[in-house]
């Protein structure tokens, strides 16, 4: 099981042709995990690594009929390529691209939501379930097994490079993981925490949910809701980072473009007493979540 | 994210068909005054810096004279605004005001579209305005595939009780506004106050705007009037942090390499990426280690860019060890880190043995990053330990080779 992805996703990468995501290919597929198609306009007829390569995703679609995407092209052209995504009947979106401009993350997110298409990122190192052999984007690298193993924990991180820390973790504990998202460190994202924790809750698989924060948006806040609500009853630890920006002079961001504080918004002390008052276990030590984890799965 | 100076918001605006007060820009108190002279009107004179909240900063003064406009601009230029040295004013006709109104747009970060916030009372900050008076301020999120339609502007104002020709003014402006937010890929244009005069014009008396540097490369006019990295300095950019921003520059398309001073602090800090970053800044704070800077570096830098950086760490004065640390990558070559950070060491004559180096270094080709650093004398870890115990090495061995209270 796991959240997202699993063995059937049909997987279509568009930009395929690029360093980035030619490297990226070669590493998914050595993992085990499938790659229908690749999109490159004007280099349609190649491969990449004994992927087929088309001009369009709508000739791709006609072909391997795939279901979900990961979109490799610079920020000027993510908008468009999203559109095409969408227009193909593509169900879920990821988008690694940083530095994707407001107006047009906005405006693909609008798209999305019209559509009833699932967005992962802007900004994001990818997703992965460990015990499908499935991953989207480089989460992982060529080492996968360093840091993704299978287990009964979900993951969800605000930053890339976290997501796999935070999952190593979870291995040195003796477990491994559900699903782990890499979210994306922009402010403006498909797929936020509450959203994520609302899928683990419905994965048996899943047993706790272990999420890495920062400072700036308002998505704690909006996972402590839903807790208080009933939407997800599991154990939930969450580290939130960046403490000491709360003592530096206000509208300064430090990290993730959008870990900004303004007045009590975005504060990391704040979302930690919310998520508290939730009954969630926040860490101060992040050396913690190993024996918090040993404590809550035995 | 970059902010703009005030005179930049107007002239674009002004550009847009939305009326300004005239105004000049003075370097010197006898520039203020050849302005005011040249306006012909009693003056607001406005320390140009590029920070909110100016009024009660005591950065906005009066003068009715051009003699006392002089006076004002000499007080404002001796002045700091909040960390920044004022070296430019605004000097700008004083407005007949017969009411004060606010309007902004921004984006609602939780719905995820951009949104309008209006009200007829103005000139006091928006934040005590939703505090004070709740049911006289709207807000109208927009849908960003359709954008602002003029019908919705009518609404807003008409909704506010503005009515006649006020309200087709008012409608007008802002669907000015919009497009100009539109445009430049503002993340927030925001006029407040929004004068209305006794002869019911509507002029812009007071402008912020900041726009989204990611999108400065489809920007052409905005060039050289935003300054690109400002939102992450709360103050000029030092020295260092100029000649850091230039190795970052030099290679723009690989990896990052962000730095920014701290106040005091003697541990150099060479972290990365976004969130292992702020993870060890506040573990090394909890145990009462120092960090002379903030840094980001990922996305699989080259060498030079890493080495250019250690560099710029070491030589910030009062630096005495360095703290290297990383999540485990999923691309970042960590020997590329260990030859550029070496060659640095290497060159600085610095010797590890007597001045504390620790790094915590795992991901792709950390074997030949393990020897690298290893040869050089440097205290090396791998994913043997976690990032919290590399912080808690690092704090020991400065106290291990400068004592508790940090002297040798």
């Amino acid at each position: 099981m796991g959240i997202l992805i699993d063995r059937h996703s049909r997987i279509v990468i568009q930009g395929i042709t690029g360093r980035e995501a030619s490297m990226v290919t070669r590493h998914t597929l050595a993992y085990g995990t499938r790659i229908v198609a690749g999109v490159t306009p004007g280099k349609g007829g190649q491969e990449v690594h004994g992927v087929p390569v088309y001009d369009t995703l709508r000739e791709a679609c006609r072909e391997h009929s795939p279901d979900t995407s990961v979109i490799y092209v610079p920020p000027a052209a993510v908008y468009d390529a999203v559109a095409e995504a969408v227009a193909n009947g593509i169900k879920l979106i990821l988008i690694p691209t940083e530095n994707v401009p407001q107006k047009d993350a906005v405006k693909l997110l609008a798209l999305a939501r019209r559509a009833g298409v699932r967005v992962i990122g802007p900004n994001s190192v990818g997703v992965i379930n460990p015990a499908e052999r499935v991953k989207l984007g480089a989460i992982g690298g060529d080492n996968v097994e360093r840091c993704f193993v299978p287990g009964p924990v979900g993951v969800i991180s605000r930053s890339g490079g976290m997501t796999a820390e935070v999952s190593w973790m979870v291995k040195r504990a003796g477990y491994g993981v559900s699903t782990s998202v890499s979210i994306g460190g922009d402010a403006l994202i498909g797929t936020t925490i509450a959203e994520l924790l609302a899928l683990f809750e419905e994965d048996p698989q899943t047993r706790a949910v272990v999420v890495f924060s920062e400072p700036g948006t308002s998505q704690e806040e909006e996972a402590a809701d839903l807790i208080l609500r009933g939407g997800f009853t599991k154990p939930l630890i969450a580290y939130i980072a960046g403490r000491f920006t709360e003592h530096m002079p206000e509208g300064t961001v430090f990290g993730h473009a959008a870990a900004l504080i303004s007045g009590n918004y975005g504060r990391p002390s704040l979302k930690a007493a919310r998520l508290r008052e939730a009954g969630a276990h926040v860490l101060d030590d992040f050396d913690h979540l190993i024996p918090t984890l040993r404590k809550i799965l035995g | 994210m970059g902010r703009l100076l005030e005179h930049h918001g107007k002239q674009l605006l002004r550009e847009e068909g939305i009326a300004v007060p005239a105004f000049e820009v003075a370097a010197s108190a006898a520039e203020a005054g050849e302005a005011a002279r040249r306006l012909g009107k009693p003056v607001v004179l406005k320390a140009l810096v590029p920070v909110g909240k100016r009024g009660k900063a005591g950065a906005v003064k009066f003068a009715l004279t051009p003699e006392e406009a002089g006076e004002r601009a000499a007080e404002l230029l001796g002045m700091t605004v909040r960390e920044f040295p004022v070296e430019k004013v605004l000097v700008e006709e004083k407005l007949e005001i017969a009411r004060e109104w606010y309007v902004s747009v921004t984006y609602d970060k939780s719905k995820k579209v951009p949104v309008v916030i209006a009200s007829t009372r103005g000139g006091v900050e928006v934040e005590e305005l939703s505090r004070s008076y709740p049911e006289e301020i709207i807000f109208c999120p927009v849908d960003p595939l359709e954008g602002l339609p003029a019908y919705r502007t009518r609404e807003i104002w008409a909704d506010l009780g503005v009515r006649g020709k006020l309200l087709l003014a008012a409608s007008q402006f802002l669907q000015r506004l919009y497009a100009a937010f539109d445009r430049y890929d503002a993340y927030l244009l925001e006029v407040n106050p929004l004068v209305v005069t006794p002869q019911e014009e509507l002029v812009a008396a007071a402008v912020v705007m900041g726009v989204d540097d990611s999108a400065v490369y489809r920007q052409p006019r905005l060039a050289g009037v935003v300054q690109l990295g400002s939102e992450r300095a709360w103050r000029p950019l030092t020295e260092l942090e100029k000649k850091m921003v230039e190795v970052n520059e030099s290679d723009p398309y690989r990896g990052t390499a962000r730095y920014t001073e701290m106040p005091d602090g003697d541990i150099g800090f060479m972290c990365g990426g976004g969130g292992g970053s702020l993870l060890c800044f506040d573990t090394l704070l909890a145990l009462g280690g120092r960090p002379a800077n903030y840094s980001e570096v990922g996305g699989n830098p080259t060498e030079e860019k890493v080495y250019g950086l250690t560099k710029g760490i070491l030589s910030k004065p009062g630096v005495k060890g360095l703290f290297v640390c990383h999540n485990i990558t999923n691309n970042t070559q960590v020997d590329v880190l260990a030859r550029g950070i070496v060659r640095a060491l290497r060159e600085l004559g610095i010797n590890p043995a007597t001045f504390p180096v620790v790094v915590r270094e795992a991901g792709v080709n950390d074997a030949q990053a393990r020897e690298i650093f290893t040869a050089a004398g440097v205290e090396y870890y791998g994913d043997e330990i976690t990032m919290t115990e590399a912080c808690r090495r690092m704090v020991a061995r400065m106290r291990e080779v400068y004592g508790e209270r940090g002297q040798s």
